[in-house]
C-alpha cells in the first residue's frame, strides 16, 4: 500500500478513536438526573426532535432561510458521499465511467453549495462577527475534500494530494467544530428528551378556539 | 473571596464533567447564525451582539479555553476566550441585558441546542462571581430576606386579603365566601405573585371567586405565598433552592395535597420543573399550575362559564416559561374556548410565540429598559394585527410588560389574567 494511503488510514483510525471517546463519554453520562415529575412522552419527543421539529415547515432557521438550508443540506450530503467514496476508493473498489461521472457531477453541485456557505460567512457582517478561524478552516477542508473526490472520480491523477487532504481533515475533525458530527446527534437527542419530559414536544394538538 | 478564586469557582461550573446534556450544547454550535431572526432583541435593532449564537458562544468559548485541548493550546483557532474583565463585561451585557431566556431560538436552532439553558449557565457563572446586576439581585434579596420579592409586610397582605374577602362576600352574597389564610389540612395551597396584593388585587378576587364556585378546599399561606423565583433569572442555584424549599416546607407544614401555582410563567417553571432539581429531591405533593386547575374545573363541570359574558375580541399571549418551558399550551386555549365568544390567535402562537420582552428578569433590570421596550415592539405588532380588545395572559410578569407595551405603542387594549377572564364568564 502506498504511503499516502497508510497516512490516511492512520488518520481515519485516530479520528474514529477520538470520536468514539466523545461518543462513549456522552453515552455513559446518559440523561441528567431529573427529580421533577415527568409529564410527557420522551421517546416520541426524541423521534420528533429528529424529524418534524427539523422540517422546513417547523424550523424558522429553515423556512426563513431556504437557500441556506438547501445549500447546507446538499453540502452535508456531499460530505457523506465523499466519506463513503474515501472508504470505497481505499478499499480498491472501482466505479464505472458513468457512475463516476454521476457522483462527480453531484459533488460538483454540493461543493458549490459549500462554497456558497463559505461566501455567505465571508460577506455577511453578522456572520463574520460570529466566526473564528475554525469556521473557515472547517469549511475549506470539507469543501476541499469534495473537490478532490470529484477530481479523483473524473480520473485526474491527484492521489497524493487527495489522501493527504483527507488525512488532514480526519485529524482535524475531532478537535474543531466538525466534531458536531457527534454532538449534533447528542444535542438533538437531549433537546427532544428535555422537551418530551415536560410535554412541550411533540406539540399537543389543540382545538383552536373559533374566531368570530 | 478574592476575584481570582471567584473566577476559579465560575470556571468550575463549566468544567463539570457529569452533565452530558450541557457538554453536548457547549460543543455543538456551528455559528450558522440562522437563530438571529428568532430573537426579539436582534429583531428590534439588528444588532449582531444580540444574535443568540453569540450568547452561546461567549459561554462556549470559555468552555473551549479551559476544557478542550485545542482551546488550551491554540485558543485563537477556535475563538476560545479567557475569563477576563472584557469577557465578563460582555457576558453581563448580553446574557442579562439582551436575553429573556424565552427559548424561542432553541426551538428554531438548526442544531437544536438549548440556548436559554446555556444563557442560564452563563448567568450561573456570573452569579458565582457576584456579578448579578444590582437591580435584579435586589429583587432576589427581597425575596430571601422578607419572604416575597416586593417586601410586602405580612400585615399589609392580611389587610388586603381581608378587604378582598369582604368584597367577595358582597359580590357573592354569601358570608361563607372566604379567602382562607394559613389553614392546615386543606387540599390546595394557592400561591400569589406579590404583584397581585401590591398592584392587581382583583386577580386574587377572581381566583377566590373561582375556588368558591368550584367548592375547592384551599388556603393561602402568609408565611410563604410568593410564586416567583428571581434566582432562576439571576442564575444563583443556592438562592433558588432556598426559595423553593420555603414553599415546599410550608406546603408540608400545612399538610396540603397540592400546590397550585399562580399565573406566573417563570414561577411555575422554577418551582415545578427546576425546583426539585435545585433541592435534589422530588416533592411529596402534587404541583399544578392554575391554568391546568382552571381547565380541570371547566372540563369536570365544577364551574360553568358562559362565553356570552365575554363578547369583546380576545387574543392570548403565551408565556414562554409556561409554554416552551412547561409544556402547557392546550389548556389555556380550551379555557378560552369556554369563556369567550370571540378569539383570535396571534401569529405565530404557542411554541412559536414571541416573548413579550418582560421575562428573564428584564422587568427588574431598569438599566436595560430601553432595550426591553424596543424588543416589545414585536409583541405590540402581533397584538395590533389580531384586532383584539383584550389580551389574556396567564403570567403576571407578562401582564406588567404588556401594560407598558400597551401604553408605549398605543394599542388601546385591556390586559387580563386567565383567572380574571374566567371569573368574568361566571
Amino acid at each position: 500500500m502506498e504511503w499516502y494511503k497508510i497516512v490516511s488510514l492512520v488518520a481515519l483510525a485516530v479520528c474514529l478513536v477520538s470520536l468514539a471517546v466523545h461518543f462513549i463519554r456522552l453515552i455513559r453520562l446518559g440523561n441528567p438526573v431529573d427529580f421533577s415529575v415527568k409529564s410527557g412522552d420522551t421517546a416520541k419527543a426524541v423521534a420528533y426532535s429528529f424529524s418534524g421539529a427539523m422540517s422546513p415547515k417547523k424550523k424558522e432557521s429553515a423556512y426563513m432561510h431556504l437557500p441556506t438550508y438547501t445549500a447546507g443540506l446538499l453540502y452535508h450530503i456531499g460530505t457523506f458521499i465523499s466519506g463513503a467514496m474515501f472508504i470505497l476508493l481505499l478499499s480498491g473498489v472501482e466505479f464505472s465511467a458513468m457512475l463516476s461521472l454521476l457522483f462527480a457531477a453531484f459533488l460538483g453541485i454540493t461543493l458549490i453549495a459549500g462554497l456558497l456557505v463559505l461566501m455567505k460567512r465571508l460577506i455577511k457582517k453578522e456572520l463574520r462577527s460570529l466566526s473564528n478561524p475554525d469556521d473557515y478552516i472547517s469549511n475549506i477542508l470539507v469543501t476541499g475534500v469534495q473537490i478532490l473526490t470529484a477530481a479523483v472520480l473524473l480520473g485526474i491523477s491527484i492521489d497524493v494530494v487527495y489522501y493527504v487532504w483527507v488525512a488532514v481533515l480526519l485529524l482535524y475533525l475531532p478537535v474543531g467544530k466538525l466534531r458536531h458530527a457527534i454532538y449534533f446527534f447528542a444535542t438533538r437527542y437531549h433537546l427532544g428528551y428535555y422537551f418530551g419530559y415536560r410535554g412541550t414536544w411533540p406539540e399537543k394538538g389543540h382545538n383552536k378556539p373559533s374566531a368570530a | 473571596m478574592t476575584e481570582e478564586s471567584k473566577k476559579r469557582k465560575a470556571l468550575e461550573i463549566i468544567s463539570r464533567k457529569g452533565n452530558g446534556r450541557m457538554i453536548s450544547y457547549l460543543n455543538s454550535c456551528v455559528h450558522c447564525g440562522l437563530c438571529a431572526e428568532s430573537c426579539i432583541f436582534y429583531l428590534a435593532g439588528k444588532d449582531p451582539r444580540f444574535i443568540p449564537a453569540r450568547k452561546v458562544d461567549i459561554v462556549a468559548s470559555l468552555y473551549r479555553r479551559y476544557n478542550t485541548m485545542t482551546g488550551k493550546l491554540f485558543p485563537g483557532l477556535t475563538g476560545a476566550r479567557e475569563l477576563n474583565d472584557k469577557t465578563i463585561e460582555e457576558m453581563v451585557d448580553i446574557l442579562y441585558g439582551s436575553c429573556t431566556m424565552c427559548g424561542r431560538c432553541t426551538i428554531h436552532c438548526s442544531i437544536g441546542l438549548d440556548i436559554s439553558e446555556v444563557v442560564r449557565l452563563g448567568r450561573n457563572m456570573l452569579s458565582t462571581m457576584d456579578l448579578v446586576p444590582a437591580t435584579l439581585q435586589s429583587t432576589v434579596k427581597a425575596a430571601i430576606e422578607t419572604g416575597n420579592n416586593m417586601a410586602i409586610p405580612k400585615e399589609d397582605l392580611v389587610d388586603t386579603i381581608k378587604w378582598l374577602e369582604e368584597d367577595l362576600q358582597f359580590e357573592l352574597d354569601d358570608p361563607k365566601a372566604t379567602i382562607p389564610l394559613d389553614e392546615p389540612g386543606k387540599k390546595v395551597i394557592y400561591t400569589l405573585n406579590p404583584r397581585e396584593p401590591k398592584f392587581f388585587p382583583l386577580s386574587i378576587s377572581a381566583m377566590a371567586k373561582i375556588f368558591y364556585l368550584a367548592g375547592e378546599s384551599w388556603t393561602l399561606s402568609t408565611k410563604m405565598y410568593d410564586v416567583t423565583n428571581y434566582a432562576y433569572f439571576s442564575g444563583n442555584d443556592i438562592e433558588a433552592a432556598e426559595i423553593v424549599n420555603r414553599l415546599a416546607d410550608v406546603t408540608k407544614e400545612l399538610g396540603a395535597e397540592k400546590v397550585v401555582l399562580a399565573e406566573c410563567g417563570h414561577g411555575s417553571r422554577s418551582f415545578r420543573w427546576e425546583g426539585p432539581n435545585y433541592i435534589g429531591m422530588s416533592y411529596p405533593f402534587e404541583v399544578y399550575t392554575s391554568v391546568e386547575l382552571l381547565n380541570d374545573y371547566i372540563r369536570s363541570g365544577r364551574i360553568k362559564p358562559d362565553p356570552s359574558k365575554n363578547t369583546r375580541r380576545v387574543t392570548l399571549h403565551d408565556p414562554c416559561n409556561l409554554v416552551r418551558g412547561g409544556g402547557i399550551m392546550r389548556e389555556q386555549r380550551e379555557i378560552l374556548e369556554k369563556c369567550v365568544s370571540s378569539f383570535t390567535e396571534m401569529n405565530p402562537f404557542g411554541n412559536d410565540n414571541y416573548c413579550c420582552g418582560g421575562g428573564g428578569g428584564q422587568l427588574s433590570m431598569s438599566e436595560y429598559n430601553e432595550r426591553r421596550m424596543g424588543a416589545g415592539k414585536i409583541k405590540a405588532d402581533q397584538i395590533r394585527a389580531t384586532g383584539a380588545e383584550i389580551v389574556v395572559t396567564p403570567c403576571h410578569n407578562c401582564v406588567d410588560q404588556l401594560i407598558q407595551i400597551n401604553q408605549a405603542y398605543k394599542l388601546n387594549v385591556q390586559i387580563k389574567t386567565m383567572a380574571e377572564i374566567v371569573a368574568d364568564a361566571l
